[in-house]
């Protein structure tokens, strides 16, 4: 199988074009938040959630494993006129090529499901909390087994196609958490969790950073 | 990316400071390039305007 990042390299443009709204969570964590100097977007993919960022952060890093999403998100930044305080950068969340504590406010959504093994994603959530620092606060959400396409009670590794426009299935791997184990990564975890929930099929903490 | 942005980037495999070779410039903004880990010596190329600081064996060259 191929690597992740080389699986939403091929399908860039057509995830880019499906997958432009913030996610409701996302924007009601971001409200009444700011404005800070620093924001970091872990997996941001096509810049989804980066113009809810720029909205309150000086410098928003946009850190993803795939270059092609990269490039739709920093084409995105330019024609919504926050280009010149957003910053692509292609990286592994396993081992993020930030300092530590540069980010005041932090986003590491619907990613970490994409790594394996376990102890590869509760190595990322170490490093989420490195970059956030003490100060710092973030949203860490994952896939879970309460979405309705799912029928399963534990956690599970699976993969999940995307379907191109000609049909053909490009597949992606996922490990689909459930609340409970999730929670438990996180606890073992550097990250301080200050709030969990789950919300249309998804597992999310509110952490600080350490 | 711009010069100031090393104030944040670092060697994903130690963490260390990178330094910067620049190759190719549009105003502020460096195009072509590369990091270097300033311990491990580890060089990353600065692509269209990305550094690509994926760690080497999740690099595809």
């Amino acid at each position: 199988m191929e690597r992740i990042y080389e699986v939403y390299d091929r399908i860039a443009d057509h995830f880019a074009a499906t997958r432009a709204t913030p996610w409701p969570e996302v924007t009601s964590f971001l409200a009444n938040r700011g404005p800070v100097a620093c924001a970091v977007d872990v997996g941001c993919g096509n810049g989804r959630h980066s113009e809810l960022l720029a909205e309150r952060a000086g410098q928003v890093v946009g850190v993803d494993a795939s270059g092609e999403l990269l490039v739709v998100a920093r084409a995105d930044a330019v024609e919504a006129g926050y280009g010149g305080i957003f910053a692509p950068i292609r990286g592994d969340a396993g081992t993020l090529p930030l300092a530590d504590a540069v980010a005041d406010l932090g986003l590491y959504v619907a990613t970490l499901h994409h790594l394996r093994p376990r102890a590869r994603r509760r190595g990322s959530l170490d490093e989420f909390a490195r970059v956030l620092g003490p100060d710092g606060l973030g949203l860490v959400s994952v896939w879970s087994v309460t979405h309705d396409r799912f029928d399963a009670a534990e956690g599970f590794d699976t993969i999940v196609p995307w379907t191109l426009p000609d049909g053909e299935q490009v597949p992606r791997f996922y490990h689909i958490y459930d609340p409970a184990e999730f929670s438990a990564d996180i606890s073992a975890s550097a990250c301080r969790a200050i709030d969990r929930f789950e919300s249309s099929g998804n597992c999310y903490a509110v952490v600080r950073g350490a | 990316m711009k010069k100031s942005l090393l104030d944040i980037l670092r060697d994903p495999l130690d963490k260390a400071e990178l330094d910067l070779e620049v190759d190719e410039r549009d105003g502020d903004e460096i195009v072509e390039g590369r990091l270097i880990g300033t311990e491990t010596g580890e060089v990353y190329p600065i692509e269209d305007g990305i550094p690509n600081l994926l760690p080497p064996d999740m690099r595809d060259e």
